[in-house]
């Protein structure tokens, strides 16, 4: 059981949807590089206020080869000719509970609380494939939270700094009240 | 002038000078060519009644204004482009007496829809902030890329499980009509027609299936509407300063009478004092179909099939605009404003729709060449918000009512009969709900009816604003034709980017922005635009 935002849990998100995937019929040919930024909202533990974390996953004919993070100064368009695809932004408590099962990624990105740019055509064209990677995303890998799992208290100060805990993600909805995951999504 | 280019582009409306823009900071040799003396097709603003009345003779409401990407890529601001979002963006005044406004705060526009419905007032708020979430998603998924067909939206949106995600969002909604949509939601008759007289503003009748899919997204920039500064053809001014900072040229007085094409491939074309420019790389039209396909292309190059369909399968939108440009020494006082005193701030007026029946009776009525039965036109008095458009103490005014193009007695010719006398009416009716504007107050009107919509601007054929039906059976990758609709042709290296291509009409510069993919792809351009 991986700590979120670990090398290890990126391994296991990759190799989560790789399994995924292998279950389809068809996926999209050709190479794409997604960067993912989570922005810092003061209430993750996870990401500085203010702070952004970047990562990038490269996929190849529908596999992913890789998802890792990006080192503070590195410049996200020094790989693969400069080329970004795809680009995923939000605040860090949307991913976090994204990653937790506790939100829907369509429901969020419907709610624009993730914006989402590139070609949409594609995403739309290969709407299993991508399915299957927000599963995978969300629902597929043994989380260890080591900051606190999601959902947070609205004050930040009442989060469980030191309450390590894990969820084996079982799906949207959790064990958090509805309407308390509906404010973090807001916020 | 010179007598060779990269690229030629017919037409110099918002989208060939945005096309041309974009190709110009390109590094291409770009000439944008104009048929009348002015740039801008819709885009202009003209001294119709007196002098110093700036008068928008065609766009008047921007309703993209930071939701287009060129407004960005091509630093428009920096140019000089203004706008101005009024506070009450639209009203819709009853002959009661009562009103109800749009406001750019959703609490006080959900305060004026509760004056009739609490229900409805909650509605609104759920879908507009539902559909204010995904507007730019939606913008960019269905607007600002080439089209794609209904079947993989459809299919799409039910592998993404859409439908159980969002109240408004459903695959039903493309066989159904925006009045099915508002009797599913609202309850309150003038909330309804509030609702269906602004989405015909934009275009969208609430009668025709299939519309109801868009209308989640028409309520999402429900209250995005801008004025442009200085008049519409402020707009084109600062495209055109744009393509000019960046190489391009626009020639005015530069009307195209052929395309000229060499072994299936446009390589020019011959403008009407018998010049020849070639194009090196490609030559795009942003004119209407007939005209590229029918006048200025050869016949021998394009393909019989498609000629046929030209000729028989295009579908234009039914109805048309009549206009009314006023020139005025007060802007109205409505008596609603003892109900809602914010009407006499509002843009947009619906003087007295009060059902969505009645628009349907006018929308049946239109269609088959008749008169609505009684004038209930819109109202605009930009100078409210931007004095710039009038002498100081003095009004622009616009009336505008949907009237069909040929009429039964008379096809469009009629309108150069009765279009003072209708002009009439619609001012009467103005005046019916605000009383204020007398002959005192008015100093000189014109008309302009459907007929003289083609006559100023010959790519919108019979009337048609929207440069085609917007309509199921014209919407996405069937727009304006299968075969067209993804911004080639058949004949090599020439383009489509005008408003007759995906989405429509209006102030959107998507038909431009979406062709530039296609022409960026076939050219081996660097899409330097790609914000990701």
């Amino acid at each position: 059981m991986p700590d979120i935002y670990t090398t290890e849990w990126y391994d296991s998100v990759r190799d989560a949807i790789n399994a995924g995937v292998s279950r389809l019929r068809s996926v999209p040919e050709g190479r794409f590089v997604v960067a993912v930024e989570v922005v810092g909202d003061g209430i993750s533990p996870y990401v500085a206020t203010d702070a952004t974390r970047r990562f990038l996953m490269e996929i190849d004919d529908g596999t992913c080869l890789w998802y890792r993070e990006l080192a503070a100064h590195e410049d996200e368009r020094a790989h693969h000719e400069g080329r970004i695809d795809y680009r995923f932004r939000g605040p860090a408590t949307v991913f976090d509970e994204i990653a937790a099962g506790l939100l829907d990624p369509v429901d969020v990105a419907l709610r624009g609380a993730v914006t989402v740019k590139g070609d949409m055509r594609l995403l739309l064209r290969n709407a299993e494939h991508v399915a299957s990677l927000l599963a995978a995303y969300t629902s597929a890998v043994s989380t260890t939270w080591p900051l606190g799992r999601p959902p947070y208290a609205s004050d930040a100060s009442d989060a469980p700094a030191d309450a390590s805990s894990h969820n084996a993600t079982g799906g949207a909805g959790g064990d958090a009240p509805a309407d308390h995951r509906e404010a973090t999504a807001r916020a | 002038m010179r007598d060779a280019y990269d690229v030629v582009i017919i037409g110099s409306g918002h989208n060939g000078l945005t096309l041309g823009a974009y190709l110009a900071r390109s590094g291409l040799d770009v000439a944008v060519l104009e048929r009348r003396h002015e740039e801008g097709g819709g885009l202009c603003t003209e001294e119709l009644t007196l002098p110093g009345f700036l008068h928008n003779v065609h766009a008047n409401y921007h309703t993209f204004v930071d939701l287009a990407p060129p407004q960005h890529d091509l630093a428009l601001v920096d140019h000089g482009l203004e706008y101005i979002r009024p506070d009450v963006q639209m009203a819709s005044i009853f002959d009661d007496g009562t009103a109800l406004t749009v406001h750019t705060d959703l609490d006080k526009t959900c305060e004026s829809i509760a004056r009739f419905s609490d229900r409805d007032a909650e509605t609104f708020r759920r879908l507009y902030t539902e559909a204010h979430g995904y507007v730019n998603l939606l913008l960019g998924t269905l607007m600002y890329q080439p089209p794609m067909s209904m079947k993989e939206l459809t299919r799409a949106l039910s592998v993404f499980g859409v439908e159980d995600r969002s109240e408004f969002l459903s695959v039903k909604l493309r066989r159904e009509t925006i009045d099915v949509f508002l009797d599913q939601h609202f309850t309150h008759p003038k909330v309804k027609a509030h609702l269906a007289f602004h989405g015909a503003v934009c275009g969208y009748a609430n009668d025709v299936p299939g519309l109801a899919m868009s209308f989640p997204l028409l309520v999402g920039k429900i209250d995005n509407w801008n004025l442009c500064v200085g008049g519409s053809h402020r707009l084109a001014h600062v495209l055109w300063r744009d393509l000019a900072q960046h190489g391009g040229v626009l020639l005015s007085d530069a009307e195209v009478t052929s395309i000229a094409v060499d072994d299936g491939r446009a390589v020019g074309v011959v403008l009407a004092d018998g010049t020849e420019l070639t194009a090196r790389r490609a030559v795009v039209s942003t004119v209407d179909v007939e005209q590229t396909f029918r006048h200025l292309l050869p016949s021998e190059a394009v393909p019989g099939e498609l000629a046929a369909s030209v000729e028989h399968d295009l579908l234009h939108q039914p109805w048309s605009l009549f206009s009314v440009h006023l020139a005025m020494t007060e802007p109205p006082h409505y008596e609603a404003a003892s109900f809602d005193p914010d009407v006499d701030r509002a843009w947009v007026v619906n003087l007295g729709y009060a059902s969505t029946e009645e628009l349907d009776a006018d929308w049946r009525a239109v269609r088959s060449g008749a008169l609505p039965g009684m004038c209930r036109p819109n109202a605009a008095v930009n100078t409210l918000f931007d004095p710039t458009d009038a002498p100081e103490g003095h009004y622009t005014g616009l009336l505008r009512q949907i009237a069909p193009y040929a009429l039964t007695d008379g096809g469009p010719a009629a309108w150069d009969e009765i279009g003072h006398w209708y002009g009439r009416r619609c001012i009467e009716a103005w005046r019916r709900f605000a009383p204020n504007l007398g002959d005192g107050a008015i100093l000189d009107w014109v008309p302009y009816t459907p007929a003289d919509i083609p006559r100023k601007l010959r790519n919108m054929v019979q009337g048609d604003w929207m440069m085609g039906e917007v309509s199921l059976a014209n919407m996405l990758d069937k727009r304006p034709l299968p075969e067209l609709a993804q911004y080639r042709t058949p004949v090599d290296a020439l383009y489509l980017a005008g408003s007759t291509q995906h989405p429509h009409g209006f102030i959107t510069f998507a038909p431009a922005y979406n062709a530039l993919q296609v022409i960026a792809d076939d050219l081996g351009i660097e899409a330097w635009w790609r914000d990701v």
